[in-house]
C-alpha cells in the first residue's frame, strides 16, 4: 500500500524528517508513537501533500504510484485520508456543503456518479448513525468555533464518508474524553477491511486499547528508532520514551 | 477633437449645458444657481485622492432622452430578483416608466413622478455630480404610507440602455418611510447592454419615527460603465435603517453615503461587500453623523480583490458632542487575491461626547494556505477550495441583504467571477 524509503524532509531549511522507512502493507494497522516534536505532524502532512515541506531525498510509493508527484487532491481522491492534529477553521464554509463538495470530488475522480443533495444527506444521516453522532455539527461552519472534541469528530465524519484507502490519524486522540475517544475508535474499526490500512499516530496508548495495531513504530528524532508489535505500546507506556531512545543509542 | 482628454473648464461648462437644456422647474433652477461655484473633483479633494479620475473625467458624458418602447416586460422580468406580483419601479437611464412598474393594490406605496416637494439640498452641498443631478433630474417622489407592513418587497429596478453611447444616466429618488410603516426595497442597478455611460444617481432616504427599512442595493452594471452614487439617510427617532450594498460590475464605481441620525434611539446597520477585479474601481465613502444621542450604527464592510482590481474604502464616523451613548462599530476587511490588486483602507472615528462604545479595524489579508491545504487534502481541486474560501469570506455579508433569492442570485455570480479568477491564481 505505502513504502516510505529514506524519507528526509525540511521546512524553513530545518530538517525534521531525518532517513525515515516505513512499509504499511494492504489490510494493516500501524500504530506510529513518539515524543513531542519527533515529527510526527511532519510525516502526516508530507504524506498529506503539503507543499510547505520540502522533501530532499528519499521516496514513496502509493499504490505503486509516485506519491511525492502527485497534488494534495490527487492523494485525498486516490484515497488518501489524514485527519488534522489541528483541523483549520473555515468561516462562512457551510460543512455540509463541504463534505459535499469533498465527496462529490472523490466520487468523479473515481468514475463514479456525483451525489445530489438529497442522496448525499441520506448517506450522512447513515455514517452520523453509525458514529453515534447528531446533525449538530452540520448546519455549522466548517470547524468555526467547534470545540477540540467537535473538530475531531467531524475529522472521522469526513473520514467515514470518503472511505479512504489509506487512513493517516494524526494525534486524533489528544484531549478527547472516553466518549469521544470512542467514536474515534469506532470511525477507525468500521472502515477496517482488508483492503484499507492506516497508520494512527498518537501520544498514548489508551487509543490502541480500542484500536488493535497490527505494528508499533517509535519515531524519534525524524527516524522510526524501534518497531514492534502492540506490546512494545505498552512497553513505552511503562518506561517512558527515555527507555527507548538510550535503547536506541546502545545498539 | 470629440477623444481629446477635455480640461475641467471645458468639462464642467459642458455638464452646465447639459443642466440648463434640462432643468424646466423652480428647483431646479435653483439646483443650477447652486452648481455654478462648484468645481469638479480632483485628486487634491482628500476623498478623491486614491479614486481614479479618467473613468468620469476623461470624456464628456452627453445628455440622453426618455426613450418609451426600448425596454420590454421580459427585460424587467429577467432581471426582477423578486417575484413577478410583488411591487416594481422600474427605470431606464434615469427615467420612471410608469407603464413597465406594478405598485401594491393596496395603496401602501405611492409614486410621484411630478414631484414638486423639493429635496433637502443640505446633502452633498459640495459634490458636482450630486449638484448635476438634482439641476437636471426629476426627482421622483416614493412613499411608503404611515404605518403600512408591506409583506412583499419593493424593487426598484435601474437599467442602463440606450442605443447612444458615452452618455449620463441621472436617476434621482426620494423615498419616504413615513412613520411607524415597515419595508423592504430591493434596489438593482443593471445594464441591458455592455454599452459605455454614466450613472450618477442621488438617493434620499427619510426613514420616519418608529419606521424600519431593509434595503438591499446590488450594483452589477456592464463592464463598460461607470457608477456614481449619492445616498442620504436621515433617521428619526426610534427608526431603523438596514443595508447591503453589493459593488459587482462596472469598471468604476463610487457610492458616497451620508447618514444623519435625527432623533432618539434609531439603529442603522450599513453593511457592504466589493468585488473588484480585471480593471476595476470600487469605491465606497461613508460618513455617518451621531448627532443626538442613544443611537447606534454599525458599519461592515468586506471587499475582495483579484486580478490589478481597485478598492477604497474610507469610512468617518462623526459622533457629536451631545450624542452620549453613542455605540458605532466600524469594520472593513479585504481579502487580496492577487500581487497586481490594490485597496486604500482608512476608517475613521471622529468622537467629541465622552460617554460612547465606539471601536474601528480594518485588515487586509491573503489566502490562508493552511484552509487552502484542508480543502485540497479533502480532494477539492485548488481552484474550487480559493473560491470556496473566498466566498465563504463574502459570505457574512450577503447574509445581511436579508433577502435570500438575492443573497442566491449573488452568491451564483460572486462563484463564477471567483471561479474564473481563480484560474489564474
Ligand atoms: N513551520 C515550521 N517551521 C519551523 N519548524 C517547524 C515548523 N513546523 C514544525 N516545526 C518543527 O518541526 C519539529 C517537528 O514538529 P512536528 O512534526 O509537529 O512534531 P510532532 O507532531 O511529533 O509533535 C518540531 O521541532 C517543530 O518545532
Ligand atoms: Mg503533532
Amino acid at each position: 500500500m505505502l513504502s516510505i524509503k529514506n524519507l528526509h524532509a525540511s521546512i524553513n531549511g530545518k530538517e525534521i524528517l531525518k532517513g525515515l522507512n516505513l512499509e504499511i502493507e494492504v489490510g494493516k494497522v500501524h500504530a506510529i508513537m513518539g515524543p513531542n516534536g519527533s515529527g510526527k505532524s511532519t510525516l502526516s502532512k508530507v504524506l498529506a501533500g503539503r507543499e510547505e515541506y520540502e522533501v530532499t531525498s528519499g521516496s514513496v510509493t502509493y499504490k505503486g504510484q509516485d506519491l511525492l508527484a502527485m497534488s494534495p487532491e490527487e492523494r485525498a481522491q486516490q484515497g488518501i485520508f489524514m485527519a488534522f492534529q489541528y483541523p483549520v477553521e473555515l468561516p462562512g464554509v457551510n460543512n455540509t456543503y463541504f463534505m459535499q463538495t469533498s465527496l462529490n470530488a472523490v466520487r468523479k475522480a473515481r468514475g463514479e456518479p456525483e451525489l445530489n443533495s438529497l442522496n448525499f444527506m441520506k448517506l450522512m444521516r447513515a455514517k452520523l448513525k453509525t458514529l453515534n453522532m447528531d446533525e449538530s455539527l452540520l448546519k455549522r461552519s466548517v470547524n468555526a468555533g467547534f470545540s477540540g472534541g467537535e473538530m475531531k469528530r467531524n475529522e472521522i465524519l469526513q473520514m467515514s464518508l470518503l472511505e479512504p484507502y489509506l487512513a493517516i490519524l494524526d494525534e486524533t486522540d489528544s484531549g478527547l474524553d472516553i466518549d469521544a475517544l470512542r467514536i474515534v475508535a469506532d470511525g477507525v474499526n468500521n472502515l477496517r477491511s482488508p483492503e484499507r490500512s492506516m497508520l494512527v499516530i498518537t501520544h498514548y496508548q489508551r487509543l490502541l486499547d480500542y484500536i488493535q495495531p497490527d505494528y508499533v513504530h517509535v519515531l524519534s528524532g525524524g527516524k522510526i528508532i524501534r518497531s514492534g508489535d502492540k506490546s512494545l505500546a505498552l512497553e513505552l507506556e511503562k518506561h517512558g520514551y527515555g527507555w527507548i531512545k538510550e535503547g536506541a543509542e546502545a545498539a | 477633437m470629440s477623444n481629446a482628454v477635455p480640461n475641467h473648464e471645458s468639462l464642467k461648462a459642458h455638464y452646465l449645458k447639459v443642466a440648463q437644456d434640462a432643468a424646466k422647474t423652480l428647483s431646479q433652477q435653483q439646483a443650477i444657481e447652486h452648481l455654478l461655484p462648484l468645481k469638479l473633483p480632483t485628486l487634491r479633494d482628500e476623498s478623491w485622492r486614491y479614486t481614479p479620475l479618467a473613468p468620469i473625467l476623461g470624456q464628456a458624458f452627453h445628455a440622453v432622452q426618455r426613450e418609451e418602447d426600448l425596454l420590454t416586460v421580459d427585460d424587467v422580468q429577467q432581471a426582477r430578483a423578486t417575484p413577478l406580483e410583488s411591487p416594481c419601479l422600474v427605470f431606464l437611464n434615469g427615467f420612471y416608466q410608469a407603464d413597465l412598474s406594478v405598485l401594491p393594490a393596496d395603496g401602501s406605496v405611492l409614486v410621484d413622478a411630478h414631484s414638486h416637494t423639493v429635496m433637502p439640498t443640505a446633502v452633498f452641498q459640495q459634490s458636482f455630480f450630486a449638484g448635476l443631478n438634482a439641476a437636471s433630474a426629476d426627482t421622483i417622489l416614493v412613499r411608503l404610507k404611515a404605518q403600512t407592513t408591506s409583506a412583499q418587497p419593493l424593487e426598484i429596478l435601474h437599467f442602463t440602455y440606450s442605443f447612444e453611447s458615452n452618455f449620463i444616466a441621472q436617476p434621482r429618488l426620494h423615498l419616504l418611510v413615513e412613520e411607524g410603516a415597515q419595508a423592504m426595497v430591493i434596489e438593482q442597478h443593471l445594464s441591458l447592454a455592455d454599452t459605455l455611460c454614466f450613472t450618477n444617481q442621488v438617493l434620499q432616504i427619510e426613514v420616519g419615527k418608529g419606521a424600519q427599512l431593509t434595503h438591499p442595493r446590488l450594483q452589477n452594471e456592464s463592464l463598460r460603465a461607470r457608477h456614481l452614487s449619492h445616498v442620504s439617510v436621515h433617521l428619526a427617532e426610534d427608526s431603523r435603517y438596514q443595508s447591503t450594498n453589493i459593488a459587482l460590475g462596472s469598471t468604476w464605481s463610487r457610492v458616497e453615503w451620508q447618514v444623519a441620525f435625527k432623533g432618539e434611539h434609531a439603529y442603522a446597520d450599513l453593511n457592504g461587500f466589493y468585488l473588484s477585479g480585471a480593471n476595476q474601481s470600487h469605491d465606497m465613502q461613508l460618513s455617518v453623523l451621531h448627532r443626538v444621542p442613544n443611537c447606534s450604527s454599525s458599519e461592515q464592510f468586506k471587499g475582495i480583490l483579484h486580478a490589478n482590481g481597485r478598492a477604497i474604502f474610507d469610512g468617518n464616523i462623526v459622533v457629536a458632542q451631545d450624542a452620549q451613548k453613542t455605540d458605532a462599530q466600524l469594520n472593513n476587511a479585504n481579502l487580496v487575491l492577487s500581487r497586481d490588486a490594490e485597496v486604500y483602507t482608512k476608517p475613521r472615528l471622529e468622537i467629541y461626547a465622552d460617554d460612547v462604545k465606539c471601536s474601528h479595524g480594518t485588515t487586509v489579508g491573503q489566502l490562508d494556505p493552511e484552509a487552502l491545504f484542508y480543502l485540497r487534502a479533502r480532494g477539492i481541486p485548488k481552484q474550487d477550495a480559493i473560491t470556496m474560501v473566498a466566498s465563504g469570506f463574502a459570505g457574512s455579508m450577503l447574509e445581511t441583504c436579508g433577502f435570500e433569492p438575492l443573497q442566491a442570485r449573488v452568491m451564483q455570480m460572486l462563484t463564477q467571477q471567483l471561479t474564473e479568477a481563480a484560474a489564474s491564481i
